[in-house]
C-alpha cells in the first residue's frame, strides 16, 4: 500500500510537470504537413454544413489538423469569438455593431464572410391539413404580439374563418441562436412576439414538439427541416406569386423563396488566419470546395460562384 | 383472517380488552399489513421495470451498431464511418487525471479532519461545506471550471481543465468515503501503534491508511464512475460537438463518452442513424461502468478487514 500511495504520487506530480511544459508544443511543423488547431464555435444552424466540411478536411485534406466545431449560438459564440476564444464563428445572422466594438476593443482583426443561403421555414404538424399554404402577410402578422388578439391567445380561425378555431401553439429557436434574431429583426420587423411563444435551445426540441402537436408552429433553418420531413410539414408561403414550397431550388439566390431566404455566415480571426497557417487553409478549403460540395447535402442553397471566388481571393492575399 | 378473531367465550378472555373494539379493528390492521408489504414491493418493481425498459431499449437501438470499426474508428459526420474511440480515449484521460487528484487532495483531506483537526466550530465548519459542496449542482462546477481552468489558467478546454474541474465535482465523495473508512479503523490499532513508540505519521502511514484501504478505494471508484458518466460540466467548460483527433498528451482538447451521448441525441434530427450510435455510446459507458462498480465491490470485499 505505501509503494502504491508514492506511485500515485509520483504520478500526480508528472501529470503537473506535463500540464506546465507542453503548452506551446503544436503547430510550427513543417509546412506540407499542417498540425494544430483551428477552434470554431457558434451557429448551431451552420454547424452541420461547417461540421462536414471540416470532417472531409480532416480526412482527405489535412490529417494532422484538429478542427473543433462547437455549437453554442450565434451570440453565445459569439461571446467568445469577440475575446479571441475562437478562430472562426459561425452566425446566422450578420455580425452586430457592440460585437464589431469589443472585437476592435480587444484589438482583434476580422472578416465576416457568407457561406451558404439558408431559407427560414416555417413548419406546422403533418395531421396539420389547413395551413400548409399561408401568404407571408399571414406569417408576419400571427407572429407579433398584440396583432391578433389583445391575449395573444390567438386561434387559427383568427387567420383565416375556414381554419378550425383551436388555439395555436407557437415555437422558436431562444435568444442566443440567429435565427431567432433574423425573425424578429428582420421577418417581424422588430416587433414584440406573441406572448406565450415556446423558445428552446435546441433545434431537436423544436421538431419533437411540433411533431407531437398538430396546433404547433415552429421556425427555423431549412436544414432541420429536410432531414426531418418525415415528421413535420413545411409551410408554403405565398409571397404575391403563389405559394412557394422551400427547396434547395426556391430558397436560392433570386429564388421564389427570396424574401425568407438569409444568407449564413463565418467570422473569420483575420489573426489568427495569418498566424496559424492551419486556419488559414481551412478557411480556404470553405471557400474553394467545402461550401459548394457539402451545402446541399446538409439542407443550405450554395452561394453564386463568383461571391465564393471573392472571399477565396481574400482569404489567399492574407498574410 | 377470521381464525385470529378472539371469542369472547375463550377461557383466556380478559376483562381488561373490548373484545368487541379489538375484533372490530383487526380486519383494518391485517388489511394495512398487507397493503404496505405490497406497496413496498411495487416501489421496488418500478425502479427495475423502468431499468429493464430502459436496458432493453437501448439495447435494440444500439447494439446493431457496436463492431470493431464503431469501437476503433475516429468521429465523423458520417455515420458509416464513425466511431468513439477519440471518446474511449478521453475518458480514460479524464480518469487519468481525476484519479490521482481526488487520491491525493481527498485523502489528504479525510487525514486532517480525522487524524489531527480539532473537534471544534473550524472542524464542523469545514464538514458541513464538504456536505455541502456534495450537493451543489455539477452545472455550477463547471461554470466554475470554466472561469478557473479553461479562462484564468488558459487551459482551454482541454483534459486537465475537463479532469481538474471534474476531480472538484467528486471529491466531496472521495473525502467523506474516505473519512468513514478512516474513522472505522478502531482507536486501539493507533493506541498499540503509539505504544511502540510510533510517531503520529509513523501511525497513519504504517496503521490507519492500509486498515482504511479498501475503503478508501472504494471512495475513489465510485467517484471515478460519477466522473466519467457525467456531462454538464463538461458542455459548460464548451467541448466541441465535433473533434476528430484522437487526444495524445493533457493539453490536448477531447471529448468523453457522456458528451457524444448527448450531442448524438440532439443531433439525431439531422441524422437518424445518429440515435442507434448514442444507444450503442450507452451501451459501451455502462459496461465501463459496470466493470468500474464491480471492481469496488471486489476491492471492498478482499480487503475488508474485521476487528
Amino acid at each position: 500500500m505505501k509503494k502504491y500511495l508514492v506511485t500515485l504520487l509520483l504520478a500526480t506530480l508528472t501529470l503537473v510537470s506535463v500540464a506546465c511544459g507542453s503548452e506551446e508544443t503544436d503547430n510550427q511543423a513543417d509546412a506540407n504537413e499542417l498540425s494544430g488547431a483551428v477552434s470554431i464555435d457558434g451557429s448551431g444552424t451552420v454547424y452541420p454544413l461547417m461540421a462536414r466540411i471540416a470532417d472531409e478536411f480532416m480526412t482527405s485534406v489535412e490529417e494532422g489538423v484538429s478542427v473543433e466545431v462547437g455549437r453554442a449560438g450565434t451570440s453565445a459564440g459569439m461571446q467568445k469569438y469577440v475575446v479571441g476564444e475562437t478562430d472562426f464563428s459561425n452566425a446566422s445572422r450578420p455580425i452586430k455593431d457592440e460585437e464589431v466594438a469589443e472585437l476592435e476593443a480587444n484589438d482583434i482583426d476580422s472578416k465576416e464572410f457568407k457561406v451558404a443561403l439558408d431559407g427560414l421555414t416555417l413548419v406546422i404538424n403533418p395531421e396539420n391539413d389547413w395551413a400548409t399554404e399561408m401568404t407571408e402577410e399571414e406569417i408576419k402578422t400571427m407572429f407579433v404580439t398584440g396583432n391578433i388578439k389583445d391575449d395573444d391567445h390567438v386561434l387559427w380561425s383568427d387567420i383565416r374563418p375556414e381554419w378550425p378555431s383551436e388555439e395555436i401553439n407557437f415555437y422558436g429557436p431562444n435568444e442566443n441562436h440567429g435565427t431567432y434574431e433574423f425573425f424578429v429583426d428582420v421577418i417581424i420587423e422588430k416587433q414584440d412576439l406573441v406572448e406565450g411563444i415556446n423558445l428552446q435551445q435546441e433545434y431537436s426540441t423544436l421538431v419533437s414538439l411540433v411533431s407531437e402537436d398538430v396546433n404547433g408552429i415552429a421556425f427555423f433553418g431549412y436544414g432541420y427541416y429536410a432531414n426531418n420531413d418525415d415528421k413535420i410539414t413545411a409551410v408554403s408561403v405565398d409571397f404575391g406569386n403563389g405559394p412557394v414550397a422551400p427547396s434547395l431550388e426556391t430558397i436560392a439566390e433570386d429564388g421564389p423563396y427570396a424574401n425568407f431566404t438569409r444568407p449564413v455566415f463565418t467570422n473569420l480571426n483575420l489573426d489568427a488566419a495569418k498566424e496559424k497557417p492551419q486556419v488559414k487553409a481551412f478557411a480556404e478549403y470553405i471557400f474553394s470546395t467545402g461550401a459548394t460540395t457539402f451545402a446541399g447535402e446538409t439542407g443550405f442553397a450554395p452561394l453564386p460562384d463568383n461571391e465564393l471566388d471573392e472571399a477565396l481571393d481574400f482569404i489567399q492575399k492574407l498574410n | 383472517m377470521k381464525e385470529f378473531a378472539l371469542k369472547s367465550e375463550e377461557k383466556f378472555h380478559s376483562h381488561y380488552l373490548n373484545i368487541e373494539k379489538v375484533n372490530k379493528r383487526m380486519t383494518t390492521r391485517l388489511f394495512i399489513n398487507n397493503f404496505v408489504k405490497y406497496l413496498f414491493l411495487a416501489s421496488t418493481m418500478f425502479g427495475l421495470i423502468v431499468l429493464a425498459f430502459l436496458i432493453y431499449t437501448i439495447l435494440r437501438d444500439g447494439l446493431g451498431w457496436i463492431n470493431m470499426d464503431f469501437l476503433t474508428n475516429r468521429l465523423s459526420t458520417l455515420p458509416e464511418r464513425a466511431g468513439i474511440a477519440g471518446a474511449v480515449v478521453g475518458t480514460l484521460w479524464l480518469m487519468f487525471v481525476v484519479g490521482p487528484v481526488t487520491m491525493v487532495l481527498g485523502i489528504g483531506t479525510a487525514i486532517y479532519l480525522e487524524e489531527y483537526a480539532k473537534r471544534g466550530r473550524f472542524h464542523s465548519f469545514i464538514q458541513t461545506n464538504i456536505t455541502n459542496l456534495a450537493g451543489v449542482p455539477s452545472i455550477v462546477f463547471g461554470l466554475l471550471g470554466l472561469t478557473i481552468f479553461v479562462r484564468m489558467f488558459g487551459f482551454g478546454p482541454s483534459i486537465i481543465a475537463g479532469g481538474l474541474t471534474m476531480s472538484l465535482l467528486v471529491l466531496p465523495i472521495v473525502v467523506v468515503a474516505s473519512q468513514e473508512a478512516i474513522r472505522s479503523v478502531p482507536q486501539f490499532l493507533r493506541e498499540a501503534s503509539y505504544g511502540m513508540g510510533a510517531t503520529k505519521w509513523q501511525t497513519i502511514r504504517n496503521i490507519v491508511l492500509p486498515a482504511s484501504m479498501a475503503g478508501i478505494l472504494t471512495g475513489v471508484i465510485l467517484a471515478l464512475s460519477r466522473a466519467i458518466g457525467e456531462t454538464a460540466p463538461l458542455v459548460a467548460i464548451g467541448i466541441p460537438a465535433l473533434i476528430i483527433p484522437i487526444p495524445s498528451s493533457i493539453t490536448d482538447n477531447f471529448t468523453v463518452l457522456p458528451m457524444q451521448i448527448y450531442y448524438w441525441t440532439i443531433d439525431s434530427v439531422l441524422v437518424d442513424e445518429y440515435a442507434s450510435m448514442a444507444a450503442a455510446t450507452i451501451i459501451v459507458l455502462l459496461i465501463v461502468l459496470f466493470l468500474m462498480n464491480s471492481v469496488a465491490i471486489i476491492i471492498r470485499n478482499k480487503f475488508k478487514k474485521r476487528y
